[in-house]
């Protein structure tokens, strides 16, 4: 009864049932914080120029470049259970062939509060390319700011917190860079 | 220094053993069980996974747990964490959803009026990596559907070293289990 075992059992024992309430005491916490922060996204140009594929050097695709304003207050997303929030703008269109594409164009990882507040004016990071390798007759993309929350502990959430007012047509491909 | 245990063992009787012996068993199936089950409710193989790479700091660092559903008939949306394993590669892969591509299939020359979740492309990438994993295909264009074990929902830290440990220093598994057999033929309630 008095046993050392049985003394480690129960410690142990105790311990680890009262780390595990905690641990989902800190995950139920963050339903209680309920920020929804709104921003703006600007696209001030797209333009599109026909470049070698990745994979194939002999083969013509067409890449779009676009060029974007991002304004947003992130910060009342970081509460003391906020790791990290991934911060992305995607594009999203219907090509004629029906099918539906979103594609993120930029992302930022943000780990601390101070850095939470956005004003980024860039082109996008990743490369914009189309299934059907070229952009011609593409109808015009939405252009969505949105994020990822990532917790300490508990479930990963997602939330948008902007959005382009018009959709955004693409322009037919430029031979060279002017 | 295991004569005392041995003797008590011996006076237990082989009765005793033996109900021991189904009691570590059943410990066992149990286990097996819940993860089996929490496959099923899941719709994914391995609902449970512990993070091998750093592909993905600061949001996951080796060690981490990671809770995966695979709900069907559901699209997967860019921002998503997902685990894929494709064909030809042992470990499956933690990365995030870059590009998401529902493609309209043609059945019997008619082409469907909604693209359905089953054929939607994919293009992943590590936060931590420069490039996204087109490398890490095999040779595939996209990354598909079928290829995806689940999306990850939650996350546990740290939790998941101890498996890592064990496989970097597999005596300290066998050490592990043989302590484990031992004290449940030993125990004596």
């Amino acid at each position: 009864m008095h046993s050392v075992y049985a003394r480690i059992n129960n410690v142990s024992a105790t311990l680890s049932t009262s780390l595990m309430i905690l641990l989902a005491a800190i995950a139920c916490s963050s339903f209680l914080f309920t920020a929804n922060p709104t921003g703006s996204v600007n696209i001030s140009s797209v333009k599109v120029f026909s470049a070698e594929a990745r994979r194939y050097p002999n083969r013509q695709q067409e890449f779009a470049f676009v060029d974007f304003n991002i304004t947003a207050d992130l910060s009342p997303l970081f509460n003391w259970n906020t790791k990290q929030l991934f911060v992305y703008l995607e594009a999203q269109y219907t090509n004629t062939q029906g099918v539906q594409n979103e594609v993120v164009i930029w992302d930022r990882i943000v780990v601390r509060k101070e850095d939470a507040l956005l004003n980024y004016a860039g082109k996008n990071k990743y490369p914009f390319r189309e299934l059907s390798k070229k952009f011609k007759n593409i109808p015009p993309a939405n252009y969505t700011l949105k994020y990822n929350l990532m917790p300490y502990v508990g479930l990963l959430t997602y939330g948008e917190a902007a959005r382009t007012t018009a959709p955004v047509a693409f322009p037919l491909a430029k031979e060279r860079v002017e | 220094m295991f004569a005392e245990e041995l003797k008590s063992l011996r006076r237990l009787g082989f009765r005793h053993v033996l109900l021991q012996i189904l009691n570590f068993a059943s410990v066992l199936a149990s286990g097996l069980m819940i993860w089996k089950g929490l496959g099923l409710v899941t719709n994914t193989e391995s609902p449970i996974v512990v993070v091998l790479s750093g592909s993905m700091e600061p949001a996951f660092y080796r060690g981490d747990l990671l809770f995966l559903t695979n709900p069907p008939n559901t699209r997967y949306q860019t921002g998503d964490i997902t685990v894929y394993k494709i064909p030809g590669q042992d470990i499956p892969i933690v990365h995030r959803v870059l590009e998401t591509h529902d493609v309209v299939k043609k059945v019997k020359g008619v082409r469907e009026s909604e693209p359905r979740p089953e054929n939607q492309l994919l293009l992943t990438k590590g936060d931590n990596n420069y490039a996204d994993d087109v490398e890490l295909y095999q040779g595939l264009e996209w990354l598909q559907r079928q290829h995806i074990v689940g999306k990850v929902r939650g996350f546990l830290p740290y939790v998941g070293y101890v498996t890592i440990a064990m496989n970097d220093f597999p005596q300290l598994k066998y050490a592990l289990l043989g302590g484990l057999g031992l004290l449940a033929l030993i125990q004596r309630e």
